[in-house]
């Protein structure tokens, strides 16, 4: 009592549409498949039902039955009867000129022998079921609202109760009260039945599915527990569909995925709009490996760790400035370092730059253990310090500030230099023409020169930035514009960013995930919309409530418990001072 | 801050006057022979003549034409001047700026080293030395230099260990540069007008060190010098020739040290902004007063 897909191949002329699925679907399962149009979601639904028109190569076994090589007659049989399908587009999928029942009544009459009476009655019982009463039933569909229409759809899918459950797209364009009726019924529709929702709304899919699938350009990407997945996608193209979604409970701004779904390209069907590319990925497609359950194509293995920090310690002045901290940072995500001033934030991204010796503990990028800070390091990790016009020479002008990271590197001639420096500038939105570039610092406005730092931070193409109160100098309107163009990086080139901030509410709005440091500690880590919505330190919310403007309540709570911070941190730790001294 | 002293000075007239100065005595040095008809180790047979057509400051003891021999001792003075200004800020900057920025064991030794020389009692070494070894020039130049480098070195020394904790530098050493680069791009460019202030003070002091010398014999007995022709002068006080002798000598020496003297002291005040007169600020304070 299963369908089981294997290497499907679907091509329509040249294109194909479905490059080898594998799926397996169980009694009481129900899948969703997920992404963007075009992907070969609909294509994949038709396939089994059978409807599909394109060449098929591969194997679907329904019942132990292979569905390839029967005869036109027996699927005839098997759709309606054993498979139904609920189809996308509501409007046009009833017949516009039969009333709604007759039509439920047709579906029965063809799978049974049954009078014409009796089967009209159990099309009636059948509608009453789905929340149409009699007159409902007797309506025309164009005298019925969408979403009417769409229950008469999940009447009809239902009516001979078939075994296998293909929902398209069974919630689209249904306002939310109206689609929170669907998602209802569609529960109890799909209990003890295999079911396939195909749908690019996330929350549908959360809400129905227990599996999930994401295909993209006819591969499936990722396949594994709905929730985890959502969660903690580890498939870039997974990753941007969740970043694009709009959820009620994201904090952070949507991000898309850039550029188009092309069908028919070699290697990964994502390469091209995947930010952690290499070589072998135009190459050669990435085979599904399963790890803890989940299914993931890539061939880096999904999103890569890029920094882990291993218990690192640094001492200051035989003063304790970080303890035995660990953190980790993936391609193309933001994690927030959020705490008060002198918690330690700068002299962690100091401490990873190599200009702090730590005592121990170790840095690692891209899985390997940092030694040796060399060129090769600090073309991949990148330092926006906090004050711009510090950071810059005040001899400097705009160009060879620009260039001089290029020119430490000895990267390329004066001219590619000059080429790249431009670039850079031009991506942070700045001017490039010859009285700007001849500006000193001295002579921009802050957000200008913020703007400056930044582009010779990107001018070596890090795949790492640590950005250190990138924005706490400027005024709102700047700052806005700043972060937008820091995400719109990170989409373009999977930037990861180490956001270091005392401001909640700015790392609310740019962050995946959040890190909150007291005295030379992580106290909490976790995905930000978590731990801002049940933030469970006390330091944390304090931190929030404090974000929230909500001062009074805690206030003696903050006195108390800051003293008792200091005690901790500075006579307490005796041991921890002797051992260092 | 940006400042760029050099073209600050520019403006100062205080500095304006202080170049012309050093022009003016440095062009009657240099072109010494077109301004005067003899060689300064010409006898022209009177002795103690006072200042007439032929002598503009007549003749001294020997009878040498005073006026060729003061501009010849000019350049005595400009030569170690500007020598040991090259020398000594060389040293200066080479262990003062290597001591920072190496750190550690070589640190301390190049500091224990300038304090014990700065502790020297600089005049009586180098009359010992000087005495001991035969005077001559390029050695006493040499002499003024090993004792006027240390408080240079110090200073270029902590003006160093502060920049290297500069967020441009800590901006640099993240894009991967290695010693040579910071040095060359930011150490030495933001150091430059310290450079120059330490400079003009060797300069000063190697003047006036120079003429010191000599007038206490310390000298190539070879070399025309404002010191040792002021020693000269000295022992015939009893008679007028002081007037014409003794007094333009110190008149050029003054002028060339004062003319030195403003052109750091204006230098000084570009560099260091405690120094700076700032209008609006004297104008705020004075208006905070009366409210």
């Amino acid at each position: 009592m299963t369908l089981s897909i294997r290497d499907l191949r679907v091509s329509f002329g040249k294109t194909e549409i479905l490059r080898g699925i594998d799926l397996d679907l169980e009694v009481g399962e129900c899948l969703a498949l997920v992404g963007e149009s075009g992907a070969g979601k609909t294509t994949l639904g038709l396939s089994v039902m059978g409807l599909s028109r394109g060449s098929a190569s591969g194997e679907i076994c329904f019942k132990k039955r292979s569905l390839f090589g029967i005869s036109a007659e027996e699927f005839r049989e098997l759709r309606g009867a054993e498979m139904a399908m609920v189809f996308q587009n509501v409007e046009d999928a009833l017949d516009p000129v039969q009333r709604i029942a007759d039509q439920i009544a047709e579906a029965i009459a063809v799978h049974r022998s049954i009078n014409a009476r009796n089967a009209s009655r159990l099309a009636v019982r059948h509608l009453s079921n789905v929340g149409l009463n009699k007159e409902k039933a007797r309506m025309y569909p164009h005298q019925l609202s969408g979403g009417e229409k769409q229950r008469a759809l999940i009447a009809m899918a239902l009516v001979n109760d078939p075994d296998l459950l293909i929902l398209d797209e069974p919630t689209a364009s249904l306002d939310a009260l109206t689609k929170a009726d669907i998602i209802e019924l569609l529960r109890s529709a799909i209990v003890g039945r295999m079911c396939m929702v195909i749908t690019h709304d996330l929350s549908l899919a959360a809400s129905l599915a227990e599996r999930m699938a994401v295909l993209y350009a006819g591969r499936i990407m990722e396949m594994g527990r709905t929730e985890e997945i959502l969660k903690g996608p580890r498939h870039p193209y997974t990753r941007g569909l969740i970043r694009s979604y709009p959820a009620m409970n994201a904090t952070k701004d949507l991000q898309g995925i850039l550029g188009q779904m092309v069908h028919g390209l070699p290697g990964c069907p994502f390469h091209q709009r995947c930010t952690q590319r290499i070589d072998i990925c135009s190459l050669e497609v990435p085979e599904q490996t399963e790890k803890d359950g989940r299914i993931v194509a890539c061939h880096r293995g999904g999103i890569v760790p890029l920094l882990e920090i291993k218990g690192l310690s640094l001492t200051l002045d035989c003063y304790p400035v970080l303890c035995d901290l660990d953190i980790s940072l993936c391609e193309g995500e933001t994690l927030a370092l959020v705490g008060e001033s002198g918690s330690g934030k700068t002299s962690l991204s100091k401490a990873i730059m190599g200009l702090y010796e730590p005592d121990r503990g170790a840095v690692i990028m891209e899985g390997r253990r940092v030694e040796k800070r060399d060129s090769a390091f600090y073309s991949r990790v990148q330092m926006i310090f906090q004050n711009p016009r510090e950071s810059v020479s005040h001899r400097t002008n705009v160009l060879n500030a620009v260039m001089e990271p290029l020119m430490v590197q000895k990267r390329g001639s004066h001219e590619q230099r000059l080429q790249r420096a431009k670039e850079v500038l031009a991506m942070v939105e700045l001017p490039i023409d010859h009285d700007f570039l001849h500006k000193y610092p001295h002579q921009l406005s802050g957000g200008e020169v913020q703007r400056v730092a930044m582009a010779r931070a990107l001018a070596l193409g890090p795949k790492l930035l640590i950005a250190d109160e990138p924005t706490s100098a400027l005024d709102p309107s700047v700052q806005a514009k700043i972060l937008k163009l820091l995400m719109n990086l990170q989409d373009q080139m999977g930037l990861a960013i180490l956001f270091i901030t005392h401001d909640i509410a700015l790392a609310r709005k740019i962050s995946d995930r959040m890190a909150v440091m007291q005295s030379g500690r992580i106290v909490e880590e976790g995905a930000t919309n978590e731990i801002l919505s049940r933030p469970s330190h006390p330091y944390t919310r304090r931190l929030v409530d404090c974000a929230l403007g909500r001062y009074d309540e805690g206030n003696g709570d903050i006195i108390l418990d800051r003293d008792v911070a200091e005690l901790i941190a500075e006579p307490g730790d005796q041991s921890a001072l002797e051992k260092y001294c | 801050m940006h400042i760029d002293a050099l073209g600050e000075i520019s403006h100062d007239p205080l500095a304006r006057a202080g170049a012309l100065m050093l022009a003016v005595i440095a062009g009657l040095a240099i072109f010494a022979p077109l301004f005067s008809n003899y060689s300064p180790h010409d006898y022209t047979g009177n002795i103690f003549s006072p200042p007439d057509g032929d002598h503009p400051l007549g003749t001294d003891s020997m009878g040498q034409d005073i006026w060729t021999r003061l501009l010849y001792g000019a350049r005595t003075s400009l030569l170690v001047a500007v020598a040991v200004a090259l020398i000594s800020t060389s040293l200066s900057l080479l262990v003062g700026a290597s001591a920072a920025l190496v750190g550690g064991l070589y640190e301390r030794l190049c500091m224990r080293i300038i304090d014990a020389l700065i502790s020297l009692p600089t005049i009586i070494v180098m009359i010992l030395v000087a005495a001991y070894l035969r005077p001559s020039l390029p050695l006493l130049i040499l002499l003024i230099s090993l004792f006027s480098w240390p408080g240079g070195a110090r200073i270029i020394r902590s003006q160093v260990l502060s920049l290297k904790q500069r967020m441009h530098i800590n901006a640099a050493l993240t894009f991967g540069a290695g010693k040579g680069h910071i040095i060359s791009r930011h150490i030495i460019p933001d150091l430059s007008p310290i450079i120059c202030a330490l400079m003009m003070q060797d300069a000063r002091r190697a003047v006036f060190m120079e003429a010191g010398l000599a007038f206490l014999g310390v000298s190539d007995p070879t070399v025309i010098s404002w010191g040792k022709m002021m020693n000269q002068a000295l022992a015939f006080t009893y008679l007028d020739v002081w007037q014409w002798w003794l007094v333009p000598i110190g008149l050029a020496l003054s002028a060339t040290l004062i003319g030195i003297s403003f052109l750091s002291f204006s230098l000084e005040t570009a560099i260091d902004p405690r120094l700076r007169r700032d209008e609006s600020i004297e104008e705020s304070m004075s208006l905070a007063r009366r409210a």
